[in-house]
């Protein structure tokens, strides 16, 4: 797994992350999500299209996170999950509490 | 999980009589018959105790505690030494290397096992001081801690003792149930609970996160459980309050997936709610397979998480089928996953067992009875990881109505 952050207009940071997000992983992919919030950038986007897919810890990370962002008033919004992933969010109907775009700009209209 | 003891010693006749006695006792025995294959043993696995000669050829004793105090994951193992009457220095050099203690050849075998015991008794909390540290922060003294951890070592036998050893026998049903753990904290867990004559409770969940914190999460869950599902009440109701009760009490990282149904034997019923979990399959001679989509969100983690349920009628010879996650998350064998790779972009699924696979081999089995459906769906997964091993938890059950 590989990620990087792009911190655009309306302070609105996008985490990219590509591979599989696996087991000791998503630790990596938890404090990534979270250093955004640390450092004061708390509106999200990450961005998983190229993310094939996703396990339990992944999505333990996305929940702590999520709660993280929701506690001090941030947002944080999943961009384009592949079909594994989506099934995952589905199965725990995550993709209840959290809001999932098909695209970039339709993600950024979020936190307008 | 029994405690591994790795016996060191150049003379067989002693490995295989101190094996022969230890074993007896509940621990599991490896042997080295040099230093370096010790050594080796001990990084590959580390074992909960370490039974040492002293007087070896090539690498003695005393180069091999030495060797292992090097090591981050073999410095903390405890080792007692084994020394020939009358070398008092060799003892000496010993425990100043780091030995936690010695016994002196010939030995007597009730000696050994004692101070085995002995050792072990006084090393076992430090494996749960260091995890309880991070969980319950600094504000507990080392002594408050030890003290926890010893009571959170007998909460685990507890835990384990928990789980039911065997499926009940109700009339007209056959059921087994199964769970491979991963380590000595199980995440998976399953009950089956009593509700009336005709009627019973059957659980399967998943706790994520790790270690004692989620073991705790679990006999939480199972204690609501337990308490709960006697009001008359809907499976969905009996979630919902479970969750609430966590949600309110635990950090955001702990949560659980989990399936509670009540099977009903008179009207040939399973009534379930699901928080989260993966789908269960309900196999029926009309459809063939049916995914059981009744679904809820995970538990524990919000606390304004609905929930509702669905029932499925059990013709004879109808099976359901719920596992966890750890049995389609068994990843392909390395080789296998070499000729897939050109597969890989169509379809990441392929790299893992996954729930089509097990569907498959559920309706290829339907005629066996539940134990050997079981098995059926173990050698199918040992066939596909090409190991019959496995690094995360696995729990099943199966329900069979009888024709």
């Amino acid at each position: 797994m590989n990620f990087e952050t792009t911190i655009g207009e309306e302070n609105i940071s996008i985490l990219h992350v590509a591979g599989k997000i696996l087991g000791n992983a998503s630790d990596v992919f938890r404090k990534a999500m979270e250093s955004q919030l640390q450092t004061g950038h708390d509106k999200l986007v990450v961005d998983l299209t190229e993310v094939p897919l996703i396990d339990s810890s992944a999505l333990g990370a996305i929940v702590t996170t999520l709660k993280g962002y929701q506690r001090s008033g941030g947002k944080l919004v999943l961009l384009k999950p592949q079909k594994a992933v989506q099934e995952v969010l589905e199965v725990t109907q995550l993709a209840t509490v959290i809001e999932i775009y098909d695209t970039e700009e339709a993600a950024r209209d979020a936190f307008i | 999980m029994p405690e591994t003891i790795l016996v060191v010693d150049d003379d067989l006749d002693i490995l295989e009589l101190l094996k022969l006695n230890l074993e007896p006792e509940g621990y599991t025995v490896r042997t080295a018959s040099d230093g370096d294959g010790a050594v080796q043993s001990a990084c590959t696995e580390p074992p909960d105790l370490i039974l040492l000669d002293v007087m070896m050829p090539h690498k003695n004793g005393l180069q091999v505690i030495e060797e292992l105090k090097s090591i981050d994951e073999t410095k903390n193992i405890p080792v007692i030494l084994v020394t020939a009457r009358g070398q008092t220095d060799d003892k000496i050099l010993g425990l100043e290397t780091g030995a936690d203690d010695y016994i002196t050849k010939p030995f007597d075998l009730r000696e050994v096992t004692a101070r085995v015991e002995a050792v072990l008794g006084r090393t076992r909390p430090i494996k749960y001081i260091n995890p309880l540290k991070r969980a319950m922060g600094e504000g507990f003294s080392e002594e408050g801690l030890q003290q926890l951890a010893g009571h959170l070592e007998a909460a685990a036998a507890i835990q384990k003792k928990l789980l039911p050893d065997q499926a009940p026998r109700l009339d007209g049903f056959d059921i087994e149930n199964l769970l491979q753990s991963s380590t000595s904290v199980s995440g998976d867990f399953y009950d089956f609970i009593p509700l009336h004559e005709t009627q019973i409770g059957i659980v399967l969940g998943d706790v994520k996160g790790n270690g004692i914190p989620a073991a705790l999460l679990m006999v939480m869950i199972r204690t609501a459980l337990r308490l709960l599902c006697h009001d008359e009440e809907t499976p969905a109701a009996i979630l919902k309050r479970i969750n609430d009760l966590v949600a309110r009490d635990t950090e955001a990282d702990l949560f659980a997936t989990m399936i509670y149904g009540i099977l009903d034997t008179e009207e040939n019923t399973f009534t379930y709610a699901n928080g989260g979990h993966c789908y269960p399959f309900h196999y029926n001679s009309r459809n063939g397979i049916d995914v059981l989509k009744t679904g809820g969100m995970l538990i524990g983690a919000f606390e304004e998480a609905t929930f509702t349920y669905g029932t499925c009628h059990l013709a004879p010879g109808d099976i359901i089928v719920f596992y966890t996650d750890g049995i389609t998350e068994t990843e392909a064998a390395e080789d296998a996953t070499a000729d897939i790779s050109t597969h890989w972009e169509q379809d990441p699924n392929v790299l893992f067992y996954g729930g089509d696979r097990l569907a498959a081999c559920l309706s290829e089995n339907t005629e066996l009875s539940a134990a050997a459906l079981c098995e059926a769906i173990l050698n199918d997964l040992a066939q596909f990881s090409g190991s019959t091993q496995t690094n995360d938890d696995r729990a099943l059950i199966v329900i069979k109505r009888e024709i």
